[in-house]
């Protein structure tokens, strides 16, 4: 899977994509909100993660199994990252 | 220097949605659409104290008693700010009980019976509080607040009495209100308009195979409605909580609660030998970002809205497979705005429009049911005013058709579900049969 400018989806890009959605779009957060924060303290619902799947679906063209959402994967956007990311390697 | 006048503060979309309902329920039932929390207090609360508290919030939070009206007779509704000071402040009620009446159980009957009262918005009677003390409070208080509904929504709710607590304690002024934390919208009124006849044509969809309520078709029935509450102990609801996480996802419990309320809703139906036809219902959706404190006054949610054939009924997992399914699929066509939007148009119709246009799809009902799933209860906090909390849920009223509700919540612990229902919808029978339906769905055991 590549990105818009034909690169691979590193897992870097997919954390940075993933942080840079729910901070400007998804999620009421400060400064003090960082790719290894904690998605649920920071906010994060159920409709918030979904439109976040559907932001991610559009940028990588996967949909990530929502049965994969779990404590460990929602603990900040690098971890939501690493587990787009070997959704993408798989798909 | 002359005063500037107040401005009026515009109801929202979704707070007129609500509004139509009153009218719906002042037309054909003779009560108001309400909605009520209630806490179980350990002894320490002071009645007293609190009536002055609210007094005080009153004087400087106009909206609690604020009149609703359409300026001119055809604008959008407002809370008339200015003529706040004219209406009476905030009633709160105190009464007292003797220990036994504690130890029944439930919540006493006169809660109930507030949620059968008519109010009057227009004069500003928009929330009231009703304190039961037994032994004078020191063997505990039960705390009702009741509130013309629009005024608050079920998360609203709890934020109010947060802030009152803070208030309170002195952690916040009385003129402090959080900051608002809604999700923007980003849509031009043309893609707003889209959305709200998308959402048109999905209610249109619905009605090819109209629910059909337990109440049946409306009929113009004076509205007494009963509460009943189930507390489930802190095993039960560890195991109900473990099941709706493996079984509905992580963070959608509430499908789990919405498939077990439908499937306790159709055993009903299987023991009197009628078919619903289908199962209508709307899930609200929370607009406010989680974790944050404001917004308490006004409504902040869309509904999500699921049709379900009485084959998926059959097995829970079957069940919940479908109701994921139709939640993504909904999400995905953008019917979280779309509900958002059509409730928009509500500012301006009259307000029998949305019941007469639900009651003309679905062949008279409005829905199969009422829901709703609010998660932890007053997360995190011990007290109020320095009164242990003891228990709390939410208990909104329900319109005689469909006549039945549920609604979920946990506090520390304890799932509390609690069933509005109209009086002499369920027979005895069937009540049993619900109530078996439901625990043996929630527990995970045979019914």
């Amino acid at each position: 899977m590549r990105n818009s400018d034909g690169m691979e989806w590193t897992r870097e890009a997919l954390t940075e994509r993933v942080y840079r959605i729910l901070r400007e779009d998804l999620l009421s957060v400060g400064d003090e909100f960082t790719p290894t924060s904690s998605l649920i303290d920071a906010g994060l619902d159920s409709l918030a993660v979904t439109q976040l799947l559907l932001a991610i679906e559009e940028s990588t063209g996967v949909w990530v199994d929502e049965s994969l959402l779990t404590e460990e994967t929602l603990a900040s956007a690098e971890s939501l990252a690493a587990c787009v990311h070997a959704q993408i390697a798989h798909a | 220097m002359p005063r500037s006048p107040t401005p009026d503060l515009p109801l929202s979309g979704a707070d007129c949605f609500l509004r139509a309902f009153d009218s719906e329920v002042r037309r054909t039932a003779g009560a108001s659409h309400l909605a009520q929390l209630v806490l179980r207090l350990g002894p320490g609360f002071d009645a007293g104290a609190f009536a002055k508290l609210l007094a005080e919030v009153a004087e400087v939070q106009p909206i609690l008693r604020a009149p609703i009206g359409r300026p001119w007779g055809i604008l959008p509704p407002v809370y008339r700010i200015g003529k706040a000071s004219e209406a009476a402040p905030p009633r709160v009620e105190i009464r007292d009980a003797p220990r036994q009446a504690l130890d029944s159980g439930g919540a006493p009957p006169l809660f109930a019976e507030r949620l059968n009262e008519r109010v009057d918005a227009r004069r500003g009677q928009l929330v009231r509080f009703d304190v039961v003390r037994y032994e004078a409070g020191t063997a505990g208080s039960d705390l009702a607040l009741t509130w013309f509904h629009p005024l608050f929504d079920g998360s609203g709710s709890e934020r109010f009495l947060r802030w009152l607590d803070e208030v309170a304690r002195g952690a916040r002024a009385a003129t402090d209100l959080p900051p608002s934390a809604e999700r923007p919208v980003r849509a031009d009124a043309r893609t707003r308009g889209e959305q709200a006849m998308r959402w048109r044509g999905r209610m249109h969809g619905f009605g090819a195979r109209a629910p059909r309520s337990l109440a049946g078709p409306l009929a113009r029935t004076p509205q007494r409605l009963e509460v009943e509450v189930t507390s489930f102990s802190r095993e039960d609801t560890a195991r109900i909580v473990d099941r709706a996480r493996k079984q509905a996802g992580f963070l959608t419990p509430m499908l789990f609660y919405l498939a077990a309320s439908i499937r306790a809703h159709h055993a009903v139906y299987q023991l009197r030998g009628t078919d619903p036809q289908s199962f209508v219902v709307p899930l609200p959706v929370n607009l406010r970002t989680k974790g944050s404190g404001g917004d308490l006054f006004g409504t902040h949610v869309s509904l999500l809205w699921f049709q379900v054939f009485p084959d998926a009924c059959a097995d829970l997992d079957a069940l919940l497979t479908e109701l994921k399914a139709q939640r993504l699929a909904s999400i995905k066509e953008g019917m979280v705005e779309a509900g958002s939007a059509a409730m928009d148009y509500a500012r301006w119709l009259p307000q029998r429009f949305y019941a007469g246009m639900a009651r003309r799809e679905f062949a008279g009902e409005l829905c199969s049911f009422f829901f709703g799933f609010t998660d932890e209860f007053l997360a995190g906090m011990d007290t109020f005013l320095g009164a242990p909390i003891l228990n709390g849920f939410h208990s909104p009223s329900v319109p005689p058709s469909p006549g039945s509700a549920t609604i979920f919540s946990i506090r520390e612990g304890r799932l509390n579900a609690t069933h509005v229902r109209q009086a002499g919808v369920f027979s005895g029978f069937e009540l049993v049969r619900f109530q078996q339906r439901l625990r043996a769905d929630l527990v995970g055991e045979d019914a």
